[in-house]
């Protein structure tokens, strides 16, 4: 390929990425901004002298450290214990090919559509009869159950097109179920597992709805309802919004550069496939 | 491979189960022990109410040794969203700050989940304090409609619009403060002369409705508001009042005295529009006071809109007390307390409208006039509610009705019609 040719695609993938980078400096330009330089000169000029008042008061005011130890909790709980079970579920059902899995996988994917908005009030009730409503097992619980459906979902169809040659081979060599699993299957969806791992954690974090309704109490806050706390009745605290949209921002792109590498190679392996 | 693997899969099943473990915690209630208040709130630290209460906590543990206080800062949208679950668990706090309304206080009371707080009212003479119009939103029937029946809430302050202008812009540009309707329609006229855009507006959001509701009062009386708000008679849309009011603000659109641009700005770009010295006027509540004094760079001042008994306007939020709030009095006293004077003075002196202050301990002139108006007119019966609130989903329709004005794009007539059909459809019947 020359270099003219290339061009083009070049260009639209800077353009692309601009595009994607844009709303974060803007985020990131108002939240150094003071109110009276917000209010004085509008949301896109540069801020006039560093500002960091908003941030500090933001992390003061809802005790970020605390909600944002919540928020690796239980994001960190539903990833390890969501993949752990879509692993069990898609053995079973891709390799293990239990009868009537087509029903199954459809039941999965049906749970995986329905609107959250539909599961609030049941979830609700059952929480409060468990005794577990305003607890972080509560969610952890519930997401773990949410996310391993999709999970489930997914790694089935990876693995019904699992080599049989290889489990064959590990069965004549004397391999129970189990160590087919442990360390067979495993080893090799290790770059599925960590992508679904990755994807686990972020949609947890990034959940709303869920956490808002399960946890009242500020001390079992998530980050993305704490970042709601600003969200006043007629007013909104312009700079402050953005501190905290910064601030709920940095964890989740810090865990993605963390973890670019598993998910770029776990793409690239389904790409051979 | 297999060696250097399980390590990892060890560590990795520890996490998990440290971190399951960990999240097991809970958090519980307070017990009734009269040893814990819990109190919930969403006001911003350095708002007027936000100051205020938490001077009333301050003194509250200086009356009450020994009892812990627990606050816990609340989002507007957190407690909108969730206050029927909470209040209906053990986890509902002792007293908590809610809005207002049929569709909010009224249908919690309806639910039984506020506490009946006639006794206390009476026996703390807070209804001495409240005017009857601030007074309306406190009170809510067997059906959740506001303004008869029982006490489910007392509000410590007060709420109204009013217009804020630019006294050096006013200056400058050689115009006169107006007192009267034919005054101020003069005065939109030199802006616009001026290549001014005189009102500061927002059609996406709740301001462009609040200009087009004051209109209609500044037309009508207090029977008119009784029967558009507590269904006290029957509400035409098509009457003097409705009719002036869209005509008018039709008008005032293709006059340029409000911005066509302006059909989908934000309450937000209406506020910094007036903060960055652009638009002389906005017409809007008084939330918007304490943040103008502390960043307008210029002569600024109030006034209410001129040639109107009736202004948009109410009781602030109030306190209630869930019904299964486990320390009750202790609510009661903490209540009591936002309604002394050095609660409500330091809520005067902080930009926001006290129920009860001592006028003389109002130092700042320009908070001694917004409170000054303020008991003008909830003194007169004046205080006229908001147009969204006799219909659920009402505010929709007005914005999107208010918007079909600016843009242009339906009669005025068209627009009422609209607004009869959401209405008609909506009110208990």
């Amino acid at each position: 390929m020359t270099a003219a040719k290339r061009f083009p695609a070049l260009a639209l993938i800077v353009l692309g990425a601009a595009f994607m980078v844009l709303p974060l400096l803007i985020v990131l330009d108002n939240a150094l901004k003071s109110p009276a330089d917000y209010s004085a000169h509008g949301p896109l000029s540069l801020p006039h002298g560093i500002h960091l008042d908003s941030l500090k008061d933001f992390w003061n005011r809802v005790d970020f450290g605390r909600v944002l130890l919540n928020s690796v909790l239980i994001s960190g709980s539903v990833a390890v214990a969501g993949t752990a079970l879509s692993v069990l579920n898609a053995y079973a059902i891709g390799i293990g090919k239990v009868s009537g899995r087509s029903w199954v996988l459809g039941f999965f994917v049906l749970a995986n559509v329905l609107p959250q908005e539909a599961l609030v009030y049941p979830l609700y009730y059952l929480a409060k009869q468990a005794g577990l409503y305003d607890t972080r097992l509560s969610l952890v619980i519930v997401f773990t159950v949410i996310q391993a459906a999709f999970g489930t979902y997914l790694l089935s169809s990876v693995l019904a097109s699992f080599p049989r040659e290889v489990i064959e081979a590990a069965r004549i060599d004397g391999a129970n179920s189990w160590q087919v699993l442990w360390r067979i299957v495993v080893p090799v969806s290790r770059p599925t597992l960590g992508v679904l791992l990755v994807f686990f954690f972020v949609w947890t974090w990034n959940e709303f709805l869920l956490p808002l309704v399960m946890l009242p109490s500020n001390d079992n806050q998530t980050v993305s309802v704490a970042l709601g706390v600003l969200q006043g009745q007629r007013l909104m605290d312009a700079t402050m919004t953005n501190a905290a949209g910064l601030l709920g921002a940095l964890p989740a792109i810090a865990f993605f550069l963390l973890f670019q590498r598993t998910l770029t190679r776990g793409i690239a392996v389904g790409a051979v496939r | 491979m297999a060696k250097l693997r399980k390590p990892t899969a060890v560590t990795a099943m520890a996490l998990a189960g440290a971190l399951l473990l960990a999240s097991c915690g809970s958090s519980g209630g307070g017990a009734g022990d009269g040893r814990t208040l819990r109190l919930w709130h969403y006001e911003a630290p350095n708002s007027a109410m936000g100051i205020a209460w938490n001077q009333a906590v301050a003194e509250f543990k200086k009356s009450h040794p020994g009892v812990k206080v627990e606050f816990e800062a609340k989002g507007f949208e957190q407690i909108q969203k969730t206050a029927s679950m909470v209040l209906n668990s053990d986890g509902a706090p002792d007293v908590m700050e809610y809005n207002k309304g049929n569709a909010t206080a009224g249908l919690l009371a309806r639910q039984g989940l506020l506490t009946d707080l006639t006794p206390e009212v009476t026996k703390y003479g807070w209804d001495k304090l409240l005017s009857p119009s601030v007074s309306t939103t406190s009170r809510y029937s067997a059906q959740g409609i506001m303004g008869s029946g029982n006490w489910y809430g007392v509000p410590n302050y007060g709420e109204y619009a009013m217009v804020y202008y630019n006294k050096d812009l006013f200056a400058s540009n050689g115009v006169k403060v107006p007192t009267t309707p034919e005054e101020f329609t003069a005065a939109l006229a030199a802006f616009k002369a001026k290549g001014i855009t005189p009102l500061a507006d927002s059609g996406a959001e709740y301001p462009a409705q609040q200009y087009l509701y004051q209109l209609a009062l500044s037309k009508a009386d207090r029977a008119w508001v009784d029967a558009f708000e507590l269904y006290k008679g029957k509400a035409d849309f098509h009457d003097a009042a409705w009719t002036y009011a869209a005509d008018t603000f039709a008008d005032w659109v293709s006059k340029g005295y409000i911005a066509k641009t302006s059909s989908g700005a934000k309450a937000e770009d209406a506020g910094v529009s007036f903060i960055s010295g652009r638009s002389p006027m906005f017409f809007s509540g008084s939330w918007w006071f304490g943040r103008f004094k502390d960043e307008n760079k210029f002569a600024w001042g109030t006034f209410l809109w001129p040639g109107s008994k009736l202004t948009p306007g109410s009781g602030g939020n109030l306190w209630v007390v869930p019904k299964n709030a486990k320390n009750k009095q202790l609510a009661y006293d903490f209540i009591d307390i936002t309604m002394k004077k050095g609660v409500q003075n330091a809520l005067g002196n902080n930009g926001g409208i006290p129920v009860a202050a001592d006028p003389s301990a109002i130092t700042d002139p320009q908070s001694k006039a917004l409170i000054g108006d303020f008991t003008t007119v909830s003194g007169a019966d004046g205080l006229a509610f908001y147009p969204d609130w006799p219909v659920p989903g009402f505010y929709d329709v007005l914005v999107s009705a208010v918007q079909k004005l600016i843009t242009g794009s339906a009669k005025p007539d068209d627009v009422l019609d609209q607004l009869q059909k959401a209405y008609d459809a909506g009110i208990p019947r």
